[in-house]
């Protein structure tokens, strides 16, 4: 025992240095060792002035940054701006650092690391004079669109929203920022250069007042709106498209998915021609490049540079604003609320598209944790609105004859939409046998009873999915339609595959007496029934289901690891002109070797292929030709082309037979109590959410007379508010 | 292995004499017997068919197809829709059903509105109405007492399996293995259980069949939960390790096997004895926890957690899934609780003990 005490002193020693040691290493800022230097020139040793000390550090910086650049000219090895050669710029660009060390005006305020990066990446980023830009653009304004919010709408009032999970940051990027809470502050809130107009093919305005499609088709060019200006006061630059990217390809941000996205290799090049006028150019001449390259603004001033500091620094502080809310943190109420106040004079008041939106005063967003509970709140009025998609609120909680509809305090509204679905299938692994079978495939394909499913447990409001792209207008397949449940065909192809007896249990047997048994993987407990009466009824055709319910991220690991047989889960679309096959189909996404090297002369796949893990072809799929086409598809840029291939992959896929589409529902279905108003269409084609645009308003007088009358017990309508509106509903 | 020795006995006799403790045992045994034998009372599969005059008895053993009784299709025979078409045409032929012809993964899709949380109907022989997926409340009630109960006994028995190996070796060998042993207890009685119970489950592989993962579920409860015990097994064999008769034996020349199970263990029992039911009790309550949150027996077993889930969160639209359970539960319970009372007032040495 003596000898242990001794053996403390040690080893605690050796604990408390691994401690302090292992400060977390990613949050170490990366030019450290300037910073430290700088810091000890401008303090002496005793004590830094450190706004001192940053001028100081700006100022080496930006002396180094011109050395560098001066260097990269005058060495004959290095990478040149060979502008001239792409032949996107007319004209020879001006330098982002003249040759007497001058910064250009446009990046006078940029901080040297900035600068830098800027410097570093000469054919990312550009400045040419405005002569530079053609003359022959087709400019554009949206001034030929409709605008979808109502002018009758009125400002005003307090929007009470609820959200299960108080937000863990007010960052919109970094870990944690990805939470539900952020759509309040960035996606139905943050404006854009332009928007896809939610009602029809074209654009309408956001920061850019007006935009052009070059001649190469992936050169967009923007004019900005003069009016633009963050929540601050201060306007929004055209450097601050330039520091998108900076902020957005920052390790700092550790947010790998947006470095990525963000990346080079998509976003070729940004060039500045004069204080309002920029073009991005993508990397392909897509239909749609437009909405692909329409960024959001990122507030320079605000961030200057990025730091390992960025993640704690703007943990709570969150960054001015170019849309209608602003979250400041004294209206943080830590684990409880959020509220959102709408600016003052936001900039964009009476600008078309938006000066009908964005209405209420303020948002209110508190946690309540239970989603049951959170429907009795609503049902207090304590949340304005409720998503009723869910049968059994729909049907059981909030019938039509509940009190509340029938006296008209609360509508219940049916909203047929157009929208890409979230992609709710049973994804089959081809990799595990028994589903390198064909036959097998298809079998389980006409051995799930979604029809029951649909007409059961969802009383016949959702439909069946039907192909892998459904909801993308023509690009969908047109005929198309998913196999239907017949026990007759699920044992035809079951016995051609060998399985041809029923065991003693009812489950078909082959004959090396294998048991034609799969097991079913979910993260969806809430989807549980729906799989229960898959198994119930596959029985009938002799196959049996084992169900996993996981949690979400477990089940989505084990999917990603490609552990599983059969997967039940849904990617979310966006609302995108032409499906993705890349991702979930090509067989690079599969397999780790690349291409063609992975098939054997007849197309079929080469044994003891290396598994490629943390992809979405979470089916596995390894088709040389769905490769090829699905490579063609990807180079295309002409839309009738991008059409004919769409269908032609569908229907490859649909031949594969790897996918079981489950269902779509065509409609929204909330809840709203009647102080609440909405436009007469009650909103646009595209809408997913009824967050998402933000065309409702808060009907004051009217909130008050609903109150007193329930107070009163009396009704305030002479029959259940109900609405349905079906202008957008399809076939 | 141990004789009944007359103080036992008398025990024993104690026990029977307390009344409500003796009736809960004998109620909670027939109930558990009945549950073993739950096919013949609810179940889906005809107890007897009478076809072509020749007798079927499908409760048991390989099911039939539809074929066998001349319908059209290959999967399992409908023995109600059976039972009907008898009934239609009139002929000799018959089927006997159970008293609820359901059974627990079935669900009663048949009638046309039929779209879950049926309340309970005595024409359709749901008595106790249906859950969200049409199955029959009652058939999933009697089937997860089975599960629950035959889950508790194999709980019981591991744990005290382990408690005593454990409790005994360490209170009668003393010193170091007893210092050491105890500490290792205490810091694995310190793991959070349910913490680990989620995270084992969750990456548990699920390939070999809900037998498996019962198993498997039962072996990780009972990993992190044996420790209680020991503690108690330990200081009565201490306790029991001074006396005089352990000092006469070993002078006789008993070894130490011979000592811990001929001597030691035939009294300490009565620890044992007394904490048993409340062992059940606490399986039962934490296997409908776990199910409770998601993290039991797999789907679709049937499960009382499973269907409290499901009862709480439609409380008001089907309010017979949370009455049922609820009752169910709390009867079971009680009667544990008044036989666990009984016995600890059996095997209490002072026989006139007042409490204050």
């Amino acid at each position: 025992m003596k000898k242990l005490k001794y053996l403390h002193i040690p080893s605690l020693l050796a604990l408390s240095l691994l401690f302090t040691s292992c400060e977390n290493p990613k949050l170490k800022p990366p030019r450290e060792d300037s910073n430290q230097k700088n810091q000890e020139i401008a303090g002496g040793g005793g004590t830094i002035d450190r706004e001192f000390a940053r001028e100081l550090a700006r100022e080496f910086g930006r002396e180094f940054a011109i050395e560098f650049a001066r260097q990269m000219k005058d060495s004959p090895n290095l990478v040149k701006f060979d502008f001239e050669k792409e032949g996107n710029v007319t004209k020879p660009m001006e330098d982002l650092i003249g040759e007497g060390g001058e910064v250009h005006p446009l990046l006078a305020h940029c901080s040297e690391d900035v600068l830098e990066f800027y410097q570093k990446h000469p054919d990312c980023f550009s400045i040419s004079p405005i002569d530079a830009l053609p003359r022959d653009l087709n400019w554009q304004d949206g001034g030929e669109e409709q605008e979808f919010a109502s002018p009758n709408a009125i400002k005003g009032g307090t929007w009470e929203v609820f959200m299960r999970d108080f937000p863990r940051t007010l960052r919109t990027i970094g870990p944690d920022a990805n939470g539900a809470f952020r759509s309040y502050l960035l996606d139905y809130n943050v404006i854009s250069l332009v928007h896809p107009h939610p009602n029809s093919d074209g654009y309408y305005p956001g920061l850019a007042k007006s935009w052009a499609v070059g001649k190469d088709g992936r050169t967009v060019y923007f004019q900005l709106d003069p009016k633009a200006r963050y929540s601050d006061g201060e306007k929004v630059k055209v450097s601050d498209f330039f520091f998108f990217f900076y902020f957005m390809r920052s390790k700092h941000i550790q947010a790998p998915w947006y470095n990525d996205f963000y990346g080079k290799d998509k976003f070729q090049k940004v060039t500045l021609y004069d204080e309002k006028t920029l073009s991005i150019t993508f990397y392909k001449a897509k239909p749609d490049v437009v909405e692909r390259v329409s960024i959001r603004a990122k507030p320079e001033h605000f961030y200057e540079e990025l730091d390992g500091e960025f993640l704690s620094k703007y943990q709570w502080n969150p960054e001015p604003t170019t849309g209608a809310y602003v979250a400041l943190p004294e209206n943080v109420d830590k684990g409880k609320s959020v509220t959102l106040l709408r600016q003052k004079d936001w900039w964009a008041d009476e600008k078309r598209f938006f000066r009908y939106r964005y209405n209420p005063e303020k948002i209110k967003v508190s946690v309540v944790r239970d989603y049951n509970k959170a429907f009795e709140v609503f049902l207090k009025g304590g949340v304005d609105m409720f998503g009723l998609a869910k049968t059994e609120f729909w049907y059981d909680k909030l019938p039509n004859n509940h009190e509340l509809v029938q006296n008209g305090y609360l509508s219940k509204v049916t909203f047929f939409n157009q929208t890409p679905p979230p992609s709710y299938a049973l994804r089959i692994n081809s990799q595990k046998p028994p589903f390198d079978d064909l036959n097998i495939r298809i079998g389980f394909h006409h051995a799930m009873n979604f029809d029951m499913v649909l007409e059961k447990i969802f009383r016949g409001d959702f439909v069946r999915m039907n192909t892998v792209a459904d909801g993308y207008g023509g690009r969908s397949h047109p005929t198309l339609r998913a196999r239907e449940f017949s026990i007759e065909k699920a044992l035809e192809h079951f016995a051609k595959a060998g399985f041809n007896e029923r065991g003693g249990d009812g489950i078909l047997v082959n004959s090396k007496g294998d048991r034609l048994s799969i097991e079913l993987l979910t993260g969806y407990r809430h989807f549980e029934d729906v799989l229960v009466v898959l198994k119930e009824q596959a029985k009938k055709a002799g196959l049996e289901l084992k169900l996993k319910v996981l949690e979400p991220t477990a089940a989505w690991k084990a999917a990603n690891e490609k552990n599983h047989q059969v997967i039940f889960s849904a990617f979310n679309s966006f609302v995108e002109l032409f499906p993705r096959f890349w991702e979930p189909y090509h067989s690079d996404n599969a397999y780790q070797e690349v291409g063609d090297s992975k098939f054997e002369k007849d197309g079929s796949l080469k044994p003891n292929l290396t598994t490629k893990v943390s992809t979405n072809n979470f089916t596995q799929t390894a088709v040389r030709e769905i490769d090829h086409l699905i490579n063609k598809y990807r180079e295309e840029e002409d839309l009738g082309k991008i059409t004919e291939m769409a269908h032609q992959l569908s229907k490859m896929i649909h031949d594969h037979a790897v996918w079981v589409p489950a269902w779509k529902k065509p409609w929204l279905r909330i809840g709203h109590w009647n102080w609440v108003k909405f436009p007469d269409d009650w909103g646009p084609k595209e809408t997913r959410d009824y967050e998402e645009f933000q065309v409702f308003w808060i009907d004051q007088p009217e909130k008050e007379r609903i109150l007193k009358a329930m107070e009163a017990g009396k009704p305030v309508a002479d029959k259940p508010t109900l609405r349905i509106y079906d202008k957008y509903k399809s076939n | 292995m141990f004789q009944i020795n007359p103080l036992t006995r008398k025990k024993l006799a104690r026990f029977r004499s307390i009344q409500r403790g003796y009736w809960s045992f004998l109620i909670l045994i027939f109930l558990y017997l009945l549950s073993l034998a739950g096919e013949l009372f609810v179940n889906n599969r005809a107890l007897v068919v009478s076809y072509n005059d020749e007798l079927f008895f499908p409760t048991y053993g390989e099911q039939m197809s539809g074929k066998d009784f001349g319908m059209d299709y290959e999967y399992e025979a409908d023995y109600r829709e059976l039972k009907n078409r008898f009934a239609r045409e009139d002929s000799k032929n018959w089927v006997l059903l159970p008293i609820v012809p359901y059974g627990p993964y079935e669900m009663d899709y048949d009638s046309e509105d039929s779209t879950g949380f049926s309340p309970p109907s005595f024409r359709r022989s749901h008595f106790c109405g249906t859950d969200k997926t049409e199955r029959d409340v009652l058939a999933r009630l009697l089937y997860g007492f089975r599960i629950a109960m035959t889950f508790a006994i194999g709980y019981l028995v591991l744990t005290y399996l382990i408690a005593i190996a454990a409790g005994s070796l360490m209170g009668y060998l003393g010193g170091k293995s007893d210092m050491l042993g105890l500490r290792f207890v205490e810091i694995w009685a310190n793991v959070p259980f349910l913490y680990m119970v989620i995270i084992l489950v969750s990456v548990m592989p699920g390939g070999w069949g809900v037998g498996w993962q019962v198993s498997s579920l039962l072996i990780i409860m009972v990993m992190f939960s044996w420790t209680g015990m020991t503690y108690y097994i330990r200081a009565s064999v201490y306790r029991e390790k001074s006396r005089d008769y352990i000092a006469a034996a070993k002078v006789i020349g008993a070894g130490p096997m011979r000592i811990i199970f001929k001597h030691l263990l035939p009294n300490v029992i009565s620890t044992l004895v007394t904490f048993a039911p409340f062992t059940i009790a606490a399986a039962i309550s934490s296997i409908t926890a776990l199910d409770f949150l998601g993290y039991g027996l797999p789907p679709p077993t049937p499960s009382w957690g499973e269907l409290l889930k499901q009862g709480v969160s439609n409380l008001r639209t089907a309010p017979w899934i949370v009455i049922s359970t609820v009752t169910a539960l709390v009867f079971t319970l009680t009667l544990v609780t008044f036989i666990g009372e009984a016995v600890r007032e059996a095997f209490d040495p002072k026989k006139f003990s007042t409490y204050e």
